[in-house]
């Protein structure tokens, strides 16, 4: 009798333990492979692309990244790229955290309406909006700009920026804010000492959201920019008639930026981690 | 400390982006294309690198651009010198928008193409640039299960199904690759290739009972045909991953095959059927909008793209044929001799039957050919009665040509006024 008592529990911890590994492993999987695939066919060479089955050690053929090496304008249109997003991120920021603390610190009317209204930014399609930007951003002489194409894009990072930001002000207890005032903290010096350490990770998160929008979007890019491509417009739209083993190469060039600027801001998504678990 | 770098960091990103942002005065190639990646950069280094002004050779969707011509044209400036498109793209657009380009002194060999190029006005809208055509192409394996006394430069339909259902056998899976795909152009096959070889005519004859007998081809080819072809839009990529073993697509849809394995591959003309060997060619034309900023350089490059030796390098760079009369140079790629080939047999063959390139639907172009999409898609993988879906979209095609007033054009016979659906 005891002995099955004893034994139950740890019969279900170990099976626990097990589907939580299991878990791990797959999710880890679920990323990591199709970015393991994308790596091997990038240094392969087009037959070993085109055969079946593939092989899962790269043969370190560089002939389709050279091909892209030699590809006139690419560097031009990564900074480009790189010079878009991060204006996105810095201005959809200093919009959206004000917009945030003040939809969740004040009562104002209008406020739910506030809330809907921004998602409509969303609603609708770049295709169907791009025509009417794009004539006038010719007439206001914001046309072909890096800074032009930047607006259209925090436009479409905005309602994900503020909702963000909202959500974390209000996980912040007002007590806290409280407190500080009571200890001779303005309300802005309230702010900057108590709550901005605390919401620092979310707006990292949120500044990732942003950049990785801007880097992804190809539409109003490719109608808005003209000598200043981005690296989506310039190559994403040739792709997909590209042949096989340049379209992983191409993908390649277009994941590994991106890639690298989410590895180095991880941190700061990990402390955010953190405060959820609080 | 952190945040104020970071601060200092955008303020500075934001004053270079300013100052970089002084223009250039290349001239602007705004076109849909030579699209490939290889194809861009074979246009910019081999192409458009021997005319005397320096050419931003930019390549887009549709979509983009399309749009980015319309805010132009709205506000009535533009960056655009110099628009590449296909004969489907210009004649969607008003030709107003277009300058007319008689006094160029340069068009096609081909009068039918500088009539198509008047897009219905008196004077030449776009000037035509390249051709190019859809063929067959199959895997050297496949030749051994040939019907018996079968010529592959004379195959007929009923040849071709025969021999599809050859290689079905002896592989066990289908290895015919038909591109059926969202991007594939399934209907340019039957606009332009089994209408014409069984009907005689694509829109007058598209309800017809010799339609009915069209569509059964079709569907005795689809049962050997891969079921993956839905997705498929590049039969290259099938042919050199063998999916396909026998396949029918554009001709620069098929070059990388030719081009990464010559060897392996052979290209041959379409099938024909009771009514001759119906085929199609495809049309690209260069064109200036009336916001082009600088016209004279726009002119020059024009000029510059109809120039013999212009023709062959856009040829080499790009799978397609040049439209002025030329010697073509003995070292060209596989895929252009594969290709140029099985074109130069198609086009003369006793049963050709030439069709020409729909004209005169104006923005209705994409709806008509979705009419002939949609019945495949009914008949075909849907599986519905073929006159029933026949009369069905015969309503859809009627309703189209009224609209657009569209006369007939090659293999229907002429009309007065709309095409008639009989």
């Amino acid at each position: 009798m005891s002995d099955v008592a004893a034994q139950t529990p740890r019969d279900t911890r170990s099976a626990g333990r097990f589907l939580y590994v299991a878990g791990v492993v797959f999710l880890v999987a679920w990323v990591l492979v199709p970015l393991y695939f994308l790596l091997i066919n990038t240094l392969s060479s087009p037959d070993a692309v085109n055969s079946f089955p593939k092989s899962f050690i790269p043969e370190f053929d560089m002939g389709s990244l050279q091909f892209f090496a030699g590809f006139e304008g690419m560097l031009g249109a990564l900074w480009n790229s790189a010079v878009v997003a991060a204006i996105t991120m810095v201005i959809s920021i200093t919009i959206s955290a004000p917009a945030g603390y003040a939809l969740s610190r004040f009562h104002f009317p209008g406020k739910y309406l506030f809330r809907l209204l921004i998602l409509l930014t969303r609603a609708f399609p770049l295709p169907l909006l791009a025509l009417p930007l794009a004539v006038m951003f010719i007439r206001t002489g914001l046309d072909d700009t890096v800074f032009g194409l930047a607006l259209v894009h925090t436009t479409l990072a905005i309602p994900f920026a503020v909702l963000i930001t909202y959500s974390l002000f209000s996980g912040i207890p007002m007590e806290l804010e409280e407190a500080a005032w009571t200890l001779g903290c303005t309300r802005v010096t309230a702010f900057t000492k108590v709550i901005l350490p605390l919401i620092l990770p979310g707006i990292a998160a949120s500044a990732i959201f942003a950049f990785v929008i801007s880097w992804n979007e190809v539409f109003a890019a490719a109608v808005l920019t003209i000598e200043n491509r981005t690296l989506t417009a310039f190559l994403l739209q040739n792709l997909d008639t590209s042949p096989l083993h340049l379209k992983f190469a191409g993908g390649f060039i277009l994941v590994v930026p991106a890639l690298i600027f989410i590895f180095a801001v991880r941190k700061y998504l990990f402390a955010m981690w953190g405060i959820a678990n609080r | 400390m952190t945040l104020k770098m970071k601060l200092a960091g955008a303020a500075s990103g934001l004053a270079i982006v300013v100052a970089a942002t002084a223009a250039q005065a290349d001239v602007l190639f705004w076109s849909t294309q030579a699209k490939p990646v290889e194809e861009s950069q074979a246009m910019r280094d081999q192409v458009l690198s021997g005319h005397s002004e320096a050419v931003d050779y930019q390549p887009n969707d549709a979509g983009p651009w399309i749009t980015r011509l319309q805010a132009e044209l709205e506000a009535g400036t533009g960056t655009i010198a110099v628009l590449g498109g296909l004969h489907g793209d210009f004649s969607a657009m008003n030709p107003d928008d277009l300058v007319d380009l008689d006094d160029l002194g340069v068009m096609a060999a081909s009068g039918t193409f500088n009539d198509l190029a008047k897009l219905g006005t008196d004077a030449m809208q776009y000037i035509p640039w390249m051709q190019a055509s859809y063929i067959m192409a199959a895997n050297k394996e496949a030749l051994q299960y040939l019907p018996d006394g079968a010529d592959i430069n004379a195959l007929s339909y009923d040849q071709l199904i025969e021999w599809t259902a050859n290689v079905h056998e002896a592989v066990g899976e289908p290895k015919f690759g038909f591109p059926a795909g969202p991007k594939g152009l399934k209907h340019r096959f039957f606009q332009g290739y089994l209408y014409p070889s069984y009907t005689n005519g694509v829109v007058r004859t598209f309800a017809s009972d010799d339609a009915v007998v069209a569509w059964e081809k079709m569907k005795e080819l689809w049962a050997h045909t891969n079921p993956a072809s839905t997705n498929f839009a590049f039969l290259q990529e099938q042919l050199l991953n063998g999916d396909a073993w026998i396949a029918f697509d554009h001709t620069s849809r098929l070059a990388a095959a030719f081009n990464e394995r010559p060897d392996d591959f052979v290209a041959f003309p379409a099938p024909a059927g009771p009514t001759g060997r119906g085929f199609m060619p495809v049309l690209a034309g260069v064109a200036i909008p009336k916001t082009a900023p600088d016209m004279e350089a726009a002119k020059a490059l024009v000029q510059y793209m109809l120039d013999p030796a212009t023709q062959i390098a856009t040829l080499k760079a790009t799978n397609f044929f040049p439209v002025v009369d030329v010697e073509l140079p003995s070292d060209l790629p596989p895929s252009v001799q594969a290709a140029g080939n099985a074109v130069a047999i198609m086009s003369a063959s006793p049963d050709a039957n030439p069709g020409l390139l729909p004209a005169g639907l104006g923005d209705k172009g994409g709806d008509f050919s979705r009419v002939y999409s949609d019945t495949f898609e009914r008949i075909v993988l849907a599986g519905q009665d073929i006159r029933t879906v026949l009369d069905d979209q015969k309503k859809t095609l009627a309703a189209i040509m009224e609209e657009s007033g569209a006369p007939c054009w090659a293999p229907d016979a002429p009309s007065e006024g709309a095409c008639p659906v009989e």
